[in-house]
C-alpha cells in the first residue's frame, strides 16, 4: 500500500463561484485520503474556489509534492491553467529543495472504466446487461478539454468486454445527442452514466431535462437535485430508464487519484 | 498536515481565546471550541472538522459564498474539536489557505504580485482583463474588496497602490485576531474585472455608432 509520510498532495479541481457542488467530490476524495493517514499532507485548491492554485503552494510544508488533476480529460486546464498557475514546467519541476510532481488527471486512469461499469450497475441493480443499453454521456463541444474523446475511449473499452447489449457515448451539445436516447437504445433498458467529475447544473437539470425526466422549471435543480435519483426506474418513450450521479462523486476516485501518484512512480523510475 | 503551520499556530492559539475572520476559537473542557464571533447562547453542537465545510459553504439564506473571506458566515452553531490539528483542518474550510498564508508571511516567504502581473498571465476568456484602466480597476477593488475581511498586499502595480479602499483595509490584524491575507487578485475579483472591461466596450462600441432615430 503506499505510504508517503514525507510526501504532499494536492488535488486540484475547477471549482465553482455558482455552487458548492462543483468542488465537494474532490474535497470527500482527500477527506478519505487524510482518513487514510497516507501522505505528511493533503490538500485540495481549485480555479475558481479557494484555496486558490495560486495559493496553495504557500500553505505546504513538504518538498516532496505530488499534484493531481481531478478532471475528466486532459485539456485546457491540465495543459495550461494549472502548470501556469502553479508555475510547472513539466512532470518534474524543481523550485530549490521542492519537487513538485505533475500527475495524469483522474479521468485518463484505466479504473474508469470499472468505476463506469461499477455505477452502472449499482444504479440499476439486478437488471441484466445484456438487454440493456449504457450510454457514457459528455458535454461535447466543449474547446476546453477532450472529455468526448475520454467517453468514446471509454464506451470502446466497456464495449470490448461483451457485457452489455449496447454501448455508446452521447452529448449534451453534439450528435450523437443525448436527448435522442429513446431512440438511439436498441434494449428496453437504459442505464445513463455522466461522464463528469461532479455533480451540478448538468447532471442536475440539463440532463434530467433532455432526457424528459425533468422539466425545465428554473429550479428544478434546488428543488430536486439528488431526488432525480430517487425517481429512478423512469418509465418513458417505452423504455426503462434508470439515471445515475456523475461518475466523480463515485468514492473509489479516492483510489484513482493514490493510483496517479503511483502511476507517476513508476513511469519516472 | 503542515508541521512548521501547527506548530506556530498551537503558539498563537496558547490557551485562547483568539480569533479567525468571524470564528472565535477558545478553550472548552477538554476541547476547543469554535463559533461565530457573534453568537452566544443556544448553538447547534458538531464534533468534527469535516463539519466546517457545510457550515463555511452556505450563508444565513442559503447562497453559496466562494469566497469564504467576505463577512457573511452563518450563525447558530458550535463546532467542538479534540485537538489543535483538528481546529487547523476546520479553519481551512472556514477560511481556505489562511492559516497557511499567514505562517508563510510570518516566515517572510509570502510572496506579493501585483495586479498588472496577475492579470498579464490571464489566458482565454480572462485574458481581455489586461484591458482594465487603472481607474476602473482602483474602483473595481472599492467595490468588491471591501465586502471581504482580506488585508490586501498587492497593488496594481509597483509604482502604484491602491487608493481606493480604506487604510485599514492594507494593514495585517494584530492581538487577538490572525491576519487574513490577499496575496494576490483572487478570482472572483478577475472575473468582475472581465464584466467592467467588457461593459467598457460595449458602451464603447454603442456611443460609437448610434442609433439613428426614425
Ligand atoms: S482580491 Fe483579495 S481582498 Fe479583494 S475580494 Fe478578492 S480576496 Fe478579497
Amino acid at each position: 500500500m503506499l505510504s508517503k509520510p514525507d510526501s504532499a498532495l494536492i488535488i486540484v479541481g475547477h471549482g465553482s463561484t455558482l455552487n458548492p457542488d462543483s468542488s465537494a467530490p474532490t474535497f470527500d476524495h482527500a477527506e478519505e485520503i487524510v482518513r487514510r493517514g497516507i501522505f505528511g499532507e493533503v490538500h485540495c485548491a481549485f480555479w475558481k474556489e479557494e484555496p486558490s492554485f495560486r495559493q496553495v503552494l504557500h500553505c505546504v510544508e513538504r518538498n516532496d509534492v505530488y499534484v493531481v488533476p481531478n478532471f475528466i480529460s486532459e485539456g485546457y486546464f491540465t495543459r495550461t491553467v494549472i502548470p501556469r498557475e502553479l508555475g510547472l514546467d513539466g512532470p518534474l519541476t524543481r523550485f530549490g529543495a521542492r519537487a513538485v510532481k505533475y500527475c495524469e488527471p483522474v479521468g485518463s486512469h484505466g479504473k474508469m472504466t470499472d468505476l463506469l461499469l461499477h455505477r452502472a450497475r449499482s444504479v440499476a441493480p439486478g437488471v441484466p446487461p445484456e438487454q440493456t443499453t449504457l450510454f457514457i454521456v459528455g458535454h461535447g463541444t466543449n474547446l476546453n478539454d477532450n472529455s468526448a474523446l475520454a467517453a468514446k475511449r471509454e464506451v470502446e473499452r466497456i464495449a470490448a468486454l461483451g457485457l452489455y447489449a449496447d454501448v455508446q457515448s452521447s452529448y449534451m451539445e453534439e450528435a450523437p445527442l443525448i436527448s435522442d436516447w429513446a431512440t438511439l437504445a436498441s434494449q428496453p433498458n437504459v442505464v445513463v452514466v455522466p461522464f463528469f467529475i461532479a455533480d451540478g447544473l448538468h447532471s442536475y437539470e440539463d440532463i434530467p431535462v433532455l432526457l424528459g425526466i425533468a422539466s425545465e422549471s428554473p429550479g428544478a435543480a434546488s428543488a430536486g437535485q439528488a431526488s432525480i435519483f430517487a425517481g429512478n426506474p423512469y418509465s418513458l418513450r417505452g423504455k426503462t430508464l434508470f439515471y445515475a450521479s456523475s461518475i466523480g462523486t463515485e468514492p473509489g476516485f479516492a483510489d484513482v487519484i493514490l493510483d496517479q501518484v503511483a502511476a507517476f512512480d513508476s513511469t519516472s523510475r | 498536515m503542515n508541521r512548521e503551520l501547527l506548530k506556530s499556530f498551537s503558539n498563537w492559539l496558547g490557551d485562547g481565546p483568539r480569533i479567525v475572520g468571524q470564528v472565535r476559537i477558545s478553550r472548552a473542557a477538554e476541547s476547543w471550541e469554535l463559533r461565530h464571533n457573534d453568537d452566544s447562547g443556544e448553538l447547534t453542537t458538531y464534533d468534527r472538522w469535516q463539519d466546517a465545510r457545510a457550515l463555511a459553504n452556505l450563508t444565513e439564506d442559503g447562497a453559496f459564498r466562494p469566497i469564504k473571506t467576505i463577512r457573511d458566515l452563518r450563525r447558530g452553531w458550535r463546532l467542538l474539536l479534540a485537538s489543535v490539528e483538528d481546529v487547523v483542518r476546520a479553519l481551512d474550510y472556514f477560511y481556505p489557505a489562511m492559516l497557511g498564508l499567514w505562517n508563510a508571511d510570518s516566515r517572510g516567504e509570502l510572496v506579493v504580485t501585483d495586479l498588472r502581473e496577475t492579470l498579464a498571465r490571464q489566458t482565454g476568456m480572462y485574458r481581455v482583463t489586461q484591458k482594465i484602466t487603472d481607474p476602473q480597476a482602483q474602483q473595481l477593488c472599492a467595490s468588491h474588496c471591501s465586502l471581504c475581511m482580506k488585508t490586501m498586499l498587492w497593488k496594481i502595480d509597483p509604482a502604484q497602490p491602491i487608493t481606493s479602499l480604506a487604510p485599514e483595509k492594507h494593514q495585517r490584524a494584530s492581538g487577538d485576531s490572525l491576519p487574513l491575507l490577499c496575496r494576490e487578485a483572487c478570482n472572483f475579483l478577475i472575473g468582475h474585472a472581465r464584466t467592467v472591461v467588457k461593459k467598457a466596450e460595449k458602451e464603447a462600441l454603442d456611443a460609437a455608432s448610434p442609433q439613428t432615430s426614425s
